[in-house]
């Protein structure tokens, strides 16, 4: 048996403190470092102290928690449905997520009261995780099926709430929103959300078990004594509640999630119960790389984070399906 | 079907010479011209409408010109095609255009007086310290350096800081630029548009609702989504909303 490589969870978390310190360095605002802590000690409030502590410590906060619970999503789901293209958003949930966010912004819910978007994209990714549950329980096809049919509800409910959008403003706010970003949320949304992702990151961290017995098939999985419907209903709820929560704060970001594993794999090998914790810090590593190069990037208009997430993505996967070609016969 | 001709012509010409107005106009015209639209059938741009209609002359925008160019042969009518105006200059082309095709170049010349009339008297009523605005209201699609805000925000007499800090006309930046240029005061459109006033109904970042909490300005997005005369009005009115503001700098 070959032994994978050691596990190079120190250095990601290296680097993950560096990116994090470098997130509040760097901004579309340049602050030299020394005016920065000079901001920090000086009396407050000042520019300084505002720009740091209002803004991008919490978008630091939201990216870290957004590609972690991306990543982590990304990891059993791939390990639960056995399918290396699984990614958070297959069962629903991020689009039901992001149909109850854009409902607060078409009724102009959302102009009134700051919390009202978080939660009903949280109401909506527990909706859709229900309906997933509701009709593909019974095996990991009919889940995927299921999921696909939510996708595909959540996505008709967008085009509907675009069609019907009361104003060409309300239209322009909805498809930036879905763009994806994690810039300008305020602690308040932060602090609404991160229990619902906390309380879905345990319910994932009860599944590694369950999904390490799974790669030898159901059948003998469950002869080794794993609950299947146990199994899928923790990840389920899992997903919805994390992911959920974080396409409520976020918007739709693509790719992190799917890429993560498997940029991870190679270096902590293919047992998924290795994968979760790696893939997580990934996901958040890479994320926020992805936030502090929008900053860096000089674009007229604001890059969206999901935007480029998708750009980034997009080569990633095409080389994994080369070495994919490459490694089967 | 460009909203913006509607409203224009709805001040030009009595109600029964219309054909039919854009769908979209309702809002702009609750805004401008309160009332002015009762009765008036309305189209949503589709060909059976106009055929229907068979209006003279159809004033076309220049995205919905060549349609109206192809439609326009069916029935027989004249187009003019109408450029959005994005400076009072713009503004005085078109008004002058639009009245050359509807006969009345006479109705035009009083509203341009008009509007010059109040483009003077701010112009000489200019204010001790110009106030540093920008139109912001989130951070997308602020408008900067030939945009129509820009303009009416310049004849109120304020300084436009989004002028300064985009290239293009229309651009985004965030929070942070807008704490580093500490505006005077933030201009906020409405949608849903019910008089001028200092607004602080729209949620929006706490900061915002911390540091400008009397200091921000809603107007109707529909008034300044189209150069017409009464943009000189808007201007006026913001001039009178500034003396609303709390005195002084605004601090820490």
């Amino acid at each position: 048996m070959v032994r994978p490589p050691q596990a190079p969870l120190p250095l990601m978390l290296a680097l993950l403190l560096a990116a994090a310190g470098a997130s509040l360095v760097i901004g579309k605002v340049w602050l030299p470092p020394v005016v920065l802590f000079d901001g920090l000690a000086a009396p407050k409030p000042n520019l300084a102290w505002l720009i740091v502590t209002e803004l991008r410590i919490p978008r630091t906060v939201l990216a870290l928690m957004v590609g972690a619970t991306l990543g982590l999503g990304g990891a059993v789901l791939q390990g639960l449905l056995r399918n290396p293209l699984a990614e958070p958003g297959l069962l629903g949930v991020s689009g039901g997520a992001a149909l109850g966010a854009v409902i607060a912004i078409y009724f102009g819910l959302a102009a009134r009261f700051a919390l009202v978007t978080p939660l009903l994209g949280i109401a909506g990714a527990l909706a859709a995780g229900a309906l997933t549950f509701l009709f593909g329980r019974s095996g990991t096809l009919t889940l995927i099926l299921a999921g696909s049919a939510v996708s595909g509800l959540a996505a008709a409910g967008l085009a509907l709430a675009l069609n019907f959008a009361p104003s060409p403003y309300a239209a322009y706010e909805i498809t930036t929103w879905l763009l994806g970003s994690v810039a300008e949320r305020e602690w308040s949304q932060i602090v609404l959300c991160t229990p619902f992702i906390l309380a879905g990151w345990l319910c994932l961290a009860a599944t590694p078990r369950g999904l390490d017995a799974l790669t030898l098939g159901e059948a003998q999985a469950e002869s080794l004594g794993v609950n299947l419907n146990m199994l899928r209903a923790l990840a389920l709820a899992g997903v919805a509640l994390s992911v959920g929560a974080a396409t409520a704060m976020a918007g739709a970001i693509g790719f992190v999630g799917l890429v993560a594993p498997h940029l991870v794999r190679p270096f902590v090998g293919y047992r998924p119960s290795r994968i979760l914790l790696p893939s997580a810090v990934f996901g958040a590593l890479l994320l926020l790389v992805t936030d502090i190069a929008i900053r860096v990037i000089p674009t007229s208009a604001e890059l969206k984070l999901g935007v480029l997430t998708s750009l980034i993505g997009t080569p990633f996967f095409f080389w994994l399906v080369l070495r994919l070609r490459r490694l089967s016969p | 079907m460009m909203l913006c001709n509607d409203v224009l012509l709805l001040m030009m010409v009595p109600k029964d010479r219309i054909a039919s107005i854009t769908y979209l106009a309702h809002d702009a015209v609750e805004a401008l011209l309160p009332g002015a639209d009762t009765g008036v059938a309305v189209n949503h741009g589709t060909a059976e409408e106009i055929l229907l209609q068979k209006p003279d002359l159809i004033l076309a925008g220049t995205d919905s010109a060549p349609m109206a160019r192809k439609l326009a042969k069916a029935v027989g009518a004249r187009v003019v095609e109408v450029e959005a105006a994005h400076s009072f200059a713009d503004i005085r082309r078109i008004v002058r255009q639009v009245g050359e095709a509807v006969g009345e170049p006479g109705r035009a010349h009083v509203l341009l007086a008009e509007m010059d009339g109040n483009l003077a008297w701010l112009a000489s009523h200019q204010p001790a310290r110009p106030l540093r605005v920008v139109a912001w209201s989130g951070s997308q699609a602020v408008p900067g350096r030939g945009t129509l805000t820009n303009e009416i925000i310049a004849a109120s007499g304020a300084d436009n800081i989004a002028a300064r800090l985009l290239d293009n006309r229309y651009g985004s930046f965030g929070l942070e630029a807008l704490l580093a240029a500490w505006p005077d005061a933030i201009l906020q459109g409405e949608t849903r548009w019910s008089g001028p006033s200092l607004q602080d109904a729209q949620s929006m970042h706490p900061l915002i609702e911390r540091y400008w909490h009397g200091r921000r300005i809603a107007y109707p997005d529909a008034a300044y989504a189209c150069g017409l005369p009464q943009s000189a009005d808007a201007a006026i009115a913001l001039r009178n909303l500034y003396r609303e503001l709390p005195a002084g700098r605004l601090r820490w």
